[in-house]
């Protein structure tokens, strides 16, 4: 077990390595000059090539990935050279908010997800199978932003039963929860379609499996066989799925950020690009990357720890 | 049984119940108040990345230094650009070269970094006056010579030259800001995120990165204290999301989409004022002098004839902002009541045909945001409309400041931009990028006139307002009769507040947070 997880990792660390140089490429081959955007027009030419000079612009692409590297392996990501604060600082404050809707979103597509899935093949072909199968694709087909911007109107403007903007108070639960509500619902909707979709599939097919029918005929009641028995192993695939869909939820985090008005890593990158703002998106994309890395391999332990199948054909 | 005998908690009763009573708890009570009186709920459209005034980097930050460090004087709310004394109890101006002041007797800095003396006044201008501190607001103090201590708490500001923006976009704003010499030497000149010996009527309490700044009333604050007991100021990018924030009811105050203004007028949100204030920016169309084909003079002409700057305007800004006359806007020193070229196709039609440019492909490079993009549009008719293709080429704001740049490349290509610059309320902030020194700097039309440098040199130290409308009308005319440009709009901006509040705004709708009183 310890080398099937050593070798994720490595596998992990190479993922890392290569994002990072992708996101260098992209981040230098964009045109678009800090120095000017940062410091408007009342900058002289004189104070942009100091700004340059600092944010290490005057160097070779080549040197400038080098040091960067070298810091990152002694976790130094740099220095924000506007509000000269240290960038690790800077996305770290911003992060756990940018978790709090991912698992927010996770948290509605499994709470809603799995039991859907349940129910679909349980009720297999019948009407009840059909309106959850319709209503799971409809909700993957939506887009995020559009889910924010609905739930907003109809919630917050219209019934004004929840917030519409922020993050809520620093240190009251019940504020920050109220806060996450909508967020984490634009972000989760279309995995609750994913994954009653998979959960049903995968239920089918263990329904069907001989140890169901031994339980079967013991006469064990449906729903023990159901819950108990059948679920356990038909919910491993939608393991695998939530790691990949993390990333997923990462990403269309960025939506539920800008339309909320809530902090977060994505509209962190968001506006950084928009200012090349470099050191923050390079350390801010860093960061993202290992976090979804380090789930996906969580994510490959947990299906290795549960099914030993798995295990066995990585060995 | 009857319903109130009936006491039996079940299981199922007990969840429904707990789920009821969660559902409930989420709703959002709209709590606007603090232990020490009412909270005042606004938005801005960036959050702070420093608040040292000698470096601030964008409005926002400028809202939030001037209430949390006192400036000799202060912009004053209302429908024309005034000032009114903060930190000075009197300042004057003795001669064209010379400024007195006389501070309050008691205005203290926190943190313990005691009174406010003239020897901060001396430490604060001369540091943003000095090149060396590399101040992108040095230019604020372009003529100072230096400041006088004369005793603790008066001194003279003599400057080398007159300048005429001393009392209108230096000493009222961020530049004109007094910070504790104490307190910014001891942090090594610079200050950051962090705000050190504060002063004025309002304090920083806490700031929460993209999420909120929180301000509160200096208690050790003497004189008129805010209205409202805690200023929370919520930095949202996106004027539509401040819309739908202001309307679930959690902000008291925005500014609007341009595009919402008729709309918001019609049918504002329940209790709600909604107002436009005319803008200080400018937007026009420029075209590039050292590019073909607008090298040829006559080219320039033909588009100042063929643009419809009403069409291009009323659908940009869907009816709210009139067409400008220049660069300058109502109000100001130098705003000109009409423009030397207007609308007429066909004097466009036949200039082009002379010239044999019909067909000609041009690029119009714009900034990605709707209002520029619908602009181009119009531009783009209008100029097909006279003979002329335009291709519209959208860049982010990352890669559109820096198109004209001189080191760079593109600006050998660059033909035609739609641009925008905000300013200060006087008009030499208008003209300064068009002279030759800020040629592939901010001046991308490339727009060379001798006559413009020596009469923009002469506008800032000219003192007598008469003179400087001249002057300034004057240096308009040129820009527009070498035909780099085509005047669009000075933009407007839109604001909502609840009926509860009387919002303290300057002239062209930026706040003064102590200015703004409940109703």
């Amino acid at each position: 077990m310890i080398r099937y997880a050593l070798k994720r990792l490595w596998l992990g660390a190479i993922i890392i390595s290569v994002a990072m140089m992708m996101m260098f490429a992209m981040v230098y081959l964009i045109p678009g000059d800090p120095a000017s955007v940062a410091l408007g027009p009342r900058a002289t030419p004189e104070m942009m090539e100091a700004l340059r000079v600092r944010m290490g612009l005057d160097q070779p692409v080549w040197r400038q990935f080098l040091h960067f590297y070298g810091s990152v392996l002694r976790g130094d990501l740099g220095t924000e050279v506007l509000s000269n604060r240290p960038v690790l600082d800077v996305v770290i404050e911003q992060l756990p908010f940018t978790l709090a809707l991912v698992v927010g979103g996770i948290t509605w597509s499994v709470a809603l997800g799995i039991p859907l899935g349940c129910i679909a093949a349980v009720r297999r072909g019948g009407f009840v199978d059909q309106v959850i199968g319709v209503l799971s694709v409809a909700m993957i087909a939506v887009p995020s932003f559009v889910v924010a911007i609905y739930s907003l109107l109809v919630f917050a403007v219209a019934l004004q039963w929840l917030p519409a903007i922020g993050a809520g108070e620093p240190g009251d639960l019940t504020s920050r929860l109220q806060h996450l509500i909508l967020p984490s619902l634009a972000v989760g909707l279309g995995w609750i379609g994913y994954i009653s979709r998979i959960v049903r599939a995968s239920m089918l097919e263990t329904l069907e499996a001989s140890h169901i029918r031994t339980a079967r005929a013991f006469g064990l009641t449906e729903n023990r066989i159901v819950y108990t028995y059948a679920l356990r192993i038909a919910v491993l695939p939608t393991i695998t799925l939530l790691g990949v869909g993390i990333g997923h939820m990462l990403s269309s985090s960025v939506f539920a950020e800008i339309v909320f008005a809530r902090p977060g890593i994505g509209k962190l990158v968001y506006e950084a690009i928009s200012v090349r703002n470099y050191p923050i998106v390079s350390g801010a994309v860093l960061v993202t990357t290992v976090f979804f890395v380090l789930v996906n391999v969580a994510a490959d332990i947990l299906v290795g720890v549960l099914d030993p199948r798995v295990r066995s054909s990585f060995n | 049984m009857s319903i109130l005998a009936d006491t039996r908690v079940s299981r199922r009763s007990l969840l429904a119940g707990a789920g009821a009573f969660g559902l409930a708890s989420m709703v959002n009570p709209k709590v606007s108040w603090s232990s020490d009186g009412p909270i005042l709920k606004v938005r801005s459209y960036a959050d702070i990345q420093t608040l040292d005034p000698c470096f601030r980097l964008a409005a926002p930050e400028g809202d939030i230094t001037s209430v949390i460090f006192a400036g000799l004087v202060v912009t004053t709310p209302g429908d024309s650009w005034g000032w009114r004394p903060m930190a000075a109890e009197t300042i004057k101006q003795l001669d064209p070269l010379t400024v007195a002041f006389q501070l309050r007797d008691n205005i203290g800095f926190t943190d313990g970094y005691g009174q406010m003396t003239a020897e901060d006044v001396k430490f604060s201008i001369e540091r943003i006056a000095d090149p060396a501190n590399k101040s992108p607001y040095s230019g604020d103090w372009a003529t100072l010579k230096e400041v006088e201590v004369k005793d603790k708490l008066s001194g003279l500001i003599h400057l080398k030259q007159a300048f005429a923006p001393l009392w209108t976009s230096t000493l009222p704003t961020p530049s004109g800001t007094i910070l504790s010499k104490r307190a910014i030497t001891e942090l090594g000149g610079k200050m950051g995120v962090k705000p050190v010996a504060q002063s004025g009527p309002y304090i920083l309490k806490e700031w929460l990165p993209k999420q909120r700044t929180v301000l509160v009333r200096n208690p050790d604050w003497k004189y008129e204290q805010g209205a409202f007991a805690e200023i929370h100021i919520h930095p949202i990018e996106d004027e539509k999301t401040a819309e739908l924030g202001y309307e679930a009811g959690d902000l008291d105050y925005t500014w609007t989409a341009v595009s919402s203004i008729s709309r918001l007028k019609q049918t504002p949100p329940p209790k709600t004022t909604v107002v436009e204030k005319p803008s200080l920016a400018f937007v026009w169309l420029g075209m590039n002098q050292d590019v073909a084909p607008f090298n040829n003079p006559n080219m320039r002409r033909a588009v100042q004839y063929a643009v419809d700057r009403k069409a291009v305007v009323d659908a940009a800004y869907f009816g709210a902002a009139a067409t400008a006359t220049g660069i300058i806007a109502p109000g100001l020193p130098g705003h000109r009541e009409k423009n030397l070229f207007d609308f007429d196709p066909d004097r466009a039609r036949d200039m082009i045909a002379k010239e044999g440019l019909a067909g000609t492909t041009i690029t119009l490079d714009i900034l990605n945001k709707t209002e520029r993009l619908t602009a181009a549009q119009v531009v783009q008719s209008n100029l097909q409309d006279v003979g002329l293709n335009v291709e519209i080429k959208q860049n982010d704001s990352g890669t559109f400041w820096t198109l004209g740049a001189k080191e760079g490349d593109y600006w050998k290509k660059l033909q035609m931009i739609i641009s925008r610059f905000s300013m200060q309320p006087d008009p030499s902030w208008a003209t300064a990028w068009f002279t030759r020194d800020q040629i592939g700097v901010w001046n991308w039309e490339r727009f060379s006139s001798e006559e413009f440098d020596k009469l923009n040199a002469e506008g800032m130290v000219e003192l007598d307002p008469a003179k400087r409308d001249v002057i300034y009308k004057k240096l308009q005319d040129l820009m527009e009769e070498n035909g780099n440009y085509v005047f669009l709009t000075h933009e407007v901006t839109g604001i909502m507040n609840r009926d509860t509040l009387v919002a303290g705004l300057k002239p062209n709708g930026e706040p003064v947070f102590t200015d703004f009183k409940p109703a």
